[in-house]
């Protein structure tokens, strides 16, 4: 469907050119199929800055000074931002219920990270939270959740920690009612629990923004890899292995495998659910 | 390297496997002594040669006679002992060992003469190097790469990780170390490395392709090791030469296929799959009919790519196997004709038929069909006729189960039938992104019959099939739909969706609505709005529009400039005019991008003075104009704006330059492309450079061809073949 794009000019090569510069600067990846999709996406940045064709855009966002901020537009532009609570909770359910008791058995003195990596509008690090509450550990233990997102308007509208009816639709509505208050048609999060988290704008394709929340001991990327290329997901996972914190837990979805493309962990499975755990460096017998 | 060489200790056996002989230097090395090994058996001196999977070498040796290895970097030791000398990675000593028959007067094998040579220094130091390669900054990393690459007693493997490392110096050391081991030894340690430590098996595709650069002969030893008798190694001999994209392998590989292992005949067949072998298709269809389970679905796998279609009739009979019908399907898909379309509708048509698959099938085949010969349409026909109300059954169910993904074929396969309870079902899917165009190009080739069931979907709940809706009624063109399309412009997210169908429709009536979204506060929005009313080219618009050009709201006087410019409204051009100098810089801007439209002496003067004076949105705004005036000032004002402070005015001007032709803009222009700080400058400049085609482009652009930034560089390349041509021509 490209009504949004036909008024403005795409000369022979830019689609191309675009894509590359996307998938670089961002790991997503918009393959033939999804051509028309990205342009569509774009049309009203190109609009809005007062371009007639999406290769002088392509210039301003690899050459212009101001390029910077413009990312922040495309991020916020392409970014896919349907998610819901618990979602895929039997990693939530593992980390909670068994590796959360084991790293305390080891490590218990010390603060436990876990990082949200692609938090989206928020509803991740807020299943995490609101699990690790139920099960008691913030009394327990010194923990610190960090979340952090590519787009601006997702990291923004987590700020808010106001969601619509649909975000709900997997949670148990007696930890709805718990842990949400009505918000006229909406519901906003508990603040005690909102405010366990640090909330941050980081892309995973930039290592200094996300070298600090990846030394954590737990690391959440899930459903983001879907829409990286091969390679973008490589370098991820590889800045992941360089940061995070021995023996390094690293969840991805359901749908997602590392195993082509990684060897920096190796895939295990904690009470049905699968979690990637960095490799040790092996010691000959 | 003196202080790496391994020390060497011998013992032998006889037929028993009971020691006879262990020399001194074994005694050394291992502490055992003489008088404790003589006589004892290899398995009671050593009780877990069993469970460590050795003693079938020993015994491999003694029956067959021959040779056996043991690699330190799979087996680390036979002797388990502690190292000469302390070692930083390793606890115990080790060892690379040989077996070889002993054989008596008579040829016969007597016994067996085992060497046992120490290796933990200099795998030792092979460790802390790869350590170092692997975790070092980039000096420590090239110096660790330079000392594994230029010792060749080193293990190559060791290497193989910094093929994919950041800096490009490492690799290129990398490259060098593994390139200068001489196959087959180093080919046969590479592929016993991936066997052994289960490395990735691309690591030793990038090794092998880097020795098949450095003209090393790869082919031969892989095709010896497939001969060879370790299975494992034959498996990844078969993977790698797969890899290979040398023709010469199909034979060894069809060979293969007859291997004891079924293993090493599922990769072979693999292989043969990736090197497309044609001739070897005759040989996968006899396997795929074999009906094998292990080995018909990789024949299958190969088979589709290799993509001989003559095999697809063969294919057809395996529909009736249960276990191997989704895979004849798959590959009937991907090779059948049209012939195979009846047998697999008549699939379709029963009632547990796998329909995902089928109708994956079905769209493949009126894909290809469409692709070589523009008759898709034939595929659909066939199928269509072909299908009952059982098929046609199973497809609805299919579309209309929960949770299912990718569901295109399906879409796609109902599009072909007309008939209302298909398209209802197509109408309620609507919303779904990933069917949306299939949906909806289905809707539209069933014409105006799925009129009466799309506008309703305008007032759906669900926003996707609501904007679905919208679209196809557009594509319709049929002007019923105006006035409920007109009244979905009032919704934010469907407007520039719902403009757009009217301007496709065409009908006047939509006038107003369009009219009213030319103050809208999304420029999106505006732009759509100004499209369709520049599609509608009603007869009289100029009196809409041009009494809108004195609207207080800007958004409005920026869309109106927009549709006055496109039409050329005589009437309009002093309001343009005088709308250049609009306090709001958007409606300037708007205003002198018209101007080239307007016929009137004042547009040049006043493009003159934009260009130099307003502020850089209008300036650039005035370069874009400057383009495509007809004004005998438009060169030198462009070659003047080259200068301007703004990079994007400096853009645009060298942009418009290129396409007024300006020859003398070349030195202008070539300066830019010397100086300027920004690429896409330069690159603009180049372009224009290669459409005045002056005949100093080419020595212009010359050292830019190989410039690190590939844009700039293609831009160059092509500047300078389009200014080569010009000037052929010109002779």
């Amino acid at each position: 469907m490209t009504s949004r794009s036909h008024n403005l000019a795409l000369p022979e090569g830019t689609t191309t050119l675009i894509q590359g510069l996307i998938n670089e600067r961002t790991g997503m990846c918009f393959d033939n199929g999804k051509r028309d999709l990205l342009m569509d996406k774009l049309s009203p940045l190109v609009i809005e800055r007062g371009f007639t064709s999406y290769l002088d855009y392509y210039y301003l966002l690899k050459y212009d000074a101001a390029a910077r901020s413009e990312w922040q537009n495309v991020m916020n532009a392409l970014s896919v931002q349907e998610t819901y609570f618990w979602r895929e909770f039997d990693q939530v359910r593992a980390l909670v219920h068994t590796l959360v008791p084991q790293w305390h058995e080891s490590y218990g003195s010390s603060t436990l990270r876990i990082w949200s990596a692609a938090c989206a509008t928020g509803e991740e690090p807020l299943t995490i939270a609101i699990a690790l509450n139920e099960a008691g550990w913030f009394e327990r233990t010194s923990i610190e959740i960090f979340a952090s997102d590519a787009s601006s308007k997702g990291i923004d509208r987590a700020l808010e920690g106001v969601y619509r009816a649909r975000a709900f639709r997997n949670l148990p509505s007696h930890l709805q009612d718990r842990y949400f208050t009505r918000a006229g048609s909406d519901w906003r999060v508990r603040s005690d629990i909102h405010s366990r988290i640090k909330w941050r704008i980081a892309n995973l394709m930039e290592e200094d923004q996300i070298a600090d929340q990846a030394s954590s001991d737990f690391i959440f990327c899930r459903n983001v890899f879907i829409y990286f290329s091969e390679n973008a997901i490589r370098r991820a996972v590889r800045s992941f292995a360089r940061y995070i914190r021995p023996p390094g837990h690293l969840f991805v979805g359901a749908a997602e495998s590392l195993l082509r493309v990684s060897t920096d962990f190796t895939l295990t499975e904690v009470d049905d659910a699968f979690v990637y755990v960095k490799r040790e460096r092996e010691r000959a017998v | 390297m003196t202080s790496t060489q391994p020390s060497v200790g011998v013992f032998t056996t006889d037929t028993h496997l009971v020691i006879r002989v262990w020399d001194a230097t074994l005694a050394r090395l291992t502490g055992i002594s003489e008088e404790t090994a003589y006589g004892q058996t290899v398995t009671s001196l050593l009780p877990d040669l069993e469970k460590r999977g050795l003693l079938k070498r020993f015994e491999r040796s003694l029956n067959d006679g021959v040779v056996e290895m043991l690699a330190p970097a799979f087996h680390h030791y036979l002797i388990p002992c502690a190292p000469a000398t302390p070692a930083k990675h390793f606890d115990n000593m080790q060892q690379r060992v040989t077996i070889a028959p002993l054989r008596d007067e008579s040829d016969a094998i007597a016994g067996l003469i085992v060497t046992v040579a120490d290796v933990t220094e200099r795998l030792d130091q092979e460790r802390e190097l790869s350590t170092r390669l692997a975790e070092g900054d980039e000096a420590t990393r090239l110096s660790a790469a330079e000392t594994l690459s230029a010792d060749p007693s080193f293990d190559a493997t060791q290497l193989l990780g910094a093929l994919r490392d950041d800096s490009w110096r490492v690799r290129r050391e990398a490259v060098k170390g593994i390139s200068q081991r001489a196959a087959p030894e180093a080919i046969a340690a590479l592929l016993s490395s991936v066997v052994a430590n289960h490395h990735d098996a691309s690591l030793l595709n990038s090794a092998l392709q880097v020795l098949t650069s450095s003209d090393v002969d790869t082919l031969s030893p892989l095709v010896e090791l497939l001969n060879g008798t370790d299975p494992d190694l034959r498996m990844q001999a078969a993977l790698a030469l797969g890899e290979q994209r040398d023709s010469r392998a199909v034979e060894p590989l069809v060979n293969a296929l007859r291997d004891d292992d079924p293993n090493v005949r599922y990769h072979a067949i693999e292989a043969l799959g990736k090197l497309n072998a044609v001739d070897a298709v005759d040989v996968l269809t006899e396997i795929a009919e074999t009906r094998d389970f292990f080995l018909a679905f990789p024949a299958m796998d190969a088979l589709a790519k290799i993509g001989d279609q003559s095999i697809a009739p063969r294919i057809v009979p395996l529909l009736e196997d249960d276990l191997l019908r989704t895979p004849a399907i798959n590959l009937l898909g991907q090779l059948g004709d049209e012939t195979a379309v009846a047998p697999l509708t008549a699939l379709l048509n029963t009632p547990s038929a796998p329909t995902d698959a089928l109708a994956d099938a079905l769209a493949a085949i009126s894909d290809r069909y469409e692709s070589q010969y523009g008759e898709g349409r034939h595929i659909a026909d066939l199928t269509s006729r072909e299908l009952t109300a059982t098929g046609v059954q199973n497809l609805l169910d299919a579309i209309e189960s929960p949770g299912k993904e990718n569901l295109r074929s399906i879409a796609l396969v109902l599009g072909w039938l007309r008939r209302s309870s298909v398209d209802r079902a197509l109408t309620r899917l609507m919303g779904r992104e990933d069917l949306r165009d299939e949906i909806i190009e289905a809707l539209v080739e069933h014409g105006r019959a799925t009129f009466d069931l799309l506008v309703p979907q305008l007032t759906a709940e669900d926003l996707e099939i609501r904007r679905s809706a919208v679209v196809a009624l557009g594509r319709l063109r049929d002007a019923r739909a105006t006035l409920p399309l007109v009244n979905t412009l009032r919704e934010e997210s469907l407007a520039i969706e719902a403009a757009h169908a009217l301007g496709q429709i065409g009908d006047p009536q939509a006038t107003d609505g369009l009219l009213n979204l030319l103050g809208n506060d999304d420029a999106s929005i505006r732009q759509a709005a100004v499209s369709a009313l520049n599609s509608l080219a009603l007869p009289q618009m100029s009196k809409r529009i041009i009494p809108l050009l004195h609207d207080s709201d800007p958004n409005v006087r920026e869309s109106a400039v927009k549709i006055a410019g496109y039409f050329g409204y005589p009437d309009a051009a002093n309001e343009l005019l005088e709308l250049c100098d609009d306090p709001i810089e958007r409606v300037r801007c708007a205003a002198i991008e018209q101007l080239p439209f307007v016929e009137d002496d004042r547009a040049s003067s006043c493009l003159a003075h934009a260009i130099k004076e307003d502020t850089p949105s209008v300036r650039a705004a005035a370069a874009r104009a400057l383009a495509s005036i007809d004004s005998p000032d438009a060169n030198a004002l462009l070659i003047e704006a080259l200068e301007d402070d703004d990079v994007w005015v400096r853009y645009f001007s060298a942009r418009a330059l290129g396409r007024r032709r300006a020859a003398e803009s070349v030195a202008a222009l070539e300066k830019i492309v010397a100086r300027e700080e920004f690429n896409h400058v330069r690159i603009a400049a180049l372009d224009s450079l290669g459409q005045i085609g002056d005949a100093r482009v080419p020595e212009i652009v010359a050292n830019l061809v190989r410039d690190d930034d590939p844009d700039l560089a293609h831009a160059a390349k092509v500047a300078k073949a389009a200014a080569e041509g010009h000037t052929r021509f010109n002779e």
